[in-house]
C-alpha cells in the first residue's frame, strides 16, 4: 500500500518555499508491508538476480540473514521519488544522501520522513535542506540522509527545466 | 601490539580521479514498457510517467521517467553467453549478484581494485538530479574512482572507503544524474 494516488498526486498543491519553517516536519509517505512479492518485483524490475533478495533459503542458511532483503537499490529510488513527490508540481528534488544503517525485511512497514533544517533563497529560488529517513514500524531508522530540495517562492520565478544549479 | 600495514597503496592512489571509458547504457533507447514495470516496481503511481495529456500539459511538456531510473539500465545484451548460466556452472552456491556475471570486465567499468580487503559493503549513496530523461533517450554513463580513503576501525582493524561517482548524460550531452555510491571494503 502507498499513501499517494495518481489523483492525489494530480492534484496536489505546490509546497511554497514561504510555507516551511525550520524544524518543520514534511508530510511522510507510508510503504507495506513489504513482503516477498514486492522484494522480487523490484528484483525482476531491474533484473538483480542476487539471491538474497528472493531465495530465502540461500538468504538464511548460506548467508545468515535474517529473511530475504529489500533490496538498497530500492531505498535509493524510493527516497528520490517521495522527495520529488513532494516538490510537485514546480519544485525540484535537487540532492539527496543517504546510509544503509539497518535491514528492511519482508513484514516491515516503512515511514519515509522529511524535517526541515535549514532555508535560504537564492536566484530567486527557495532552496530548503533536509534531514531525511526511511524508518521501520518499531522506529528502526534504517536509511539517516540529508536532501536539498528547491521550491518556489510566492508570487516568485518557476523553478527551471532542466534544473542548474546556482554557481558559488 | 604491531602496527598493521597501510591498505592504501601508491597504487590504489594512483587510481583516485582515474575515469573509466564513457559508455551506452540503453540497449533500445528509454521504453515505455520498462517504465511501466519500474514505476509499479517502485509503487509510485505519478501520471507523469503514463499519462500523455497530463504531462503534455506540465512543466515537463512530456511523460518523463523518475529522478534515477536511468542508472539501472545497464543490463545484459542480447546474444550474450548466459550469464547466470556460466556463473553457476563455476560455482553452484553462486550468490546470483555480482557473481552472476560472466567474469569479463564490462565495457565502462572502472579498473578493479588489487587489495586483498575483498568483503564490500554498501556504505550510501549519493545523489544529484538534474534532468529527468524522456522516453526514446539514449543514456551514457562514465564512472570514476572520486576518493578513496584509509579508516582504522576500533578494533584496529584497516579498511577502504571506495566512492565511485557515475555521470549520466543523454544523446544530446545534456547532465541529467550523479550518483556516488561508497563501499566499505574489508
Amino acid at each position: 500500500m502507498t499513501t499517494r494516488t495518481a489523483d492525489e498526486l494530480r492534484n496536489k498543491q505546490q509546497m511554497y518555499y514561504d510555507d516551511v519553517s525550520e524544524g518543520q516536519m514534511l508530510p511522510t509517505y507510508v510503504l507495506g508491508p513489504m513482503t516477498p512479492t514486492h522484494v522480487f518485483r523490484w528484483s525482476a524490475a531491474i533484473e538483480n538476480w542476487h539471491r538474497i533478495h528472493y531465495d530465502q533459503d540461500f538468504s538464511i542458511y548460506h548467508e545468515g540473514l535474517p529473511n530475504i532483503l529489500v533490496n538498497g537499490s530500492w531505498k535509493q529510488s524510493i527516497m528520490p521519488g517521495y522527495l520529488k513527490d513532494l516538490c510537485l508540481p514546480d519544485g525540484w528534488m535537487w540532492k539527496v544522501s543517504f546510509q544503509h544503517r539497518a535491514m528492511i525485511v519482508p513484514g516491515d512497514t516503512i515511514t519515509c520522513w522529511a524535517k526541515v533544517t535549514n532555508k535560504y533563497v537564492k536566484d530567486g529560488m527557495g532552496f530548503v535542506e533536509l534531514e531525511t529517513g526511511m524508518k521501520t514500524q518499531d522506529d528502526i531508522e534504517t536509511c539517516p540522509g540529508q536532501g536539498v530540495i528547491v521550491l518556489p517562492l510566492k508570487g516568485g520565478r518557476s523553478i527551471p527545466y532542466p534544473f542548474v544549479p546556482p554557481q558559488g | 601490539m604491531t602496527q598493521q600495514q597501510s591498505y592504501l597503496t601508491d597504487e590504489l592512489k594512483a587510481l583516485i580521479g582515474q575515469e573509466a571509458e564513457k559508455v551506452e547504457v540503453t540497449i533500445w533507447g528509454m521504453e515505455k514498457e520498462n517504465l511501466r514495470r519500474f514505476v509499479h516496481a517502485i509503487m509510485d503511481p505519478d501520471p507523469l510517467y503514463w499519462d500523455e495529456d497530463y504531462a503534455r500539459a506540465s512543466k515537463y511538456g512530456e511523460i518523463i521517467t523518475p529522478p534515477i531510473y536511468c542508472t539501472y539500465l545497464n543490463k545484459t545484451r542480447p546474444g550474450t553467453t548466459d550469464p547466470i548460466s556460466v556463473a553457476f556452472q563455476r560455482n553452484p552456491v553462486n550468490d546470483g549478484g555480482a557473481g552472476a556475471g560472466s567474469g569479463e570486465r564490462r565495457p565502462g567499468a572502472l579498473p578493479p581494485l588489487r587489495t586483498p580487503l575483498v568483503r564490500n559493503l554498501n556504505a550510501g549513496n549519493d545523489i544529484e538530479v538534474f534532468k529527468f530523461p524522456s522516453l526514446g533517450d539514449r543514456i551514457f554513463s562514465q564512472q570514476k574512482y572520486a576518493d578513496i580513503q584509509e579508516r582504522v576501525g576500533r578494533d584496529g582493524s584497516h579498511m577502504l572507503i571506495v566512492t565511485n561517482e557515475t555521470r549520466y548524460t543523454n544523446q544530446k550531452g545534456e547532465l541529467l544524474c550523479i550518483t556516488r555510491s561508497s563501499g566499505i571494503r574489508r
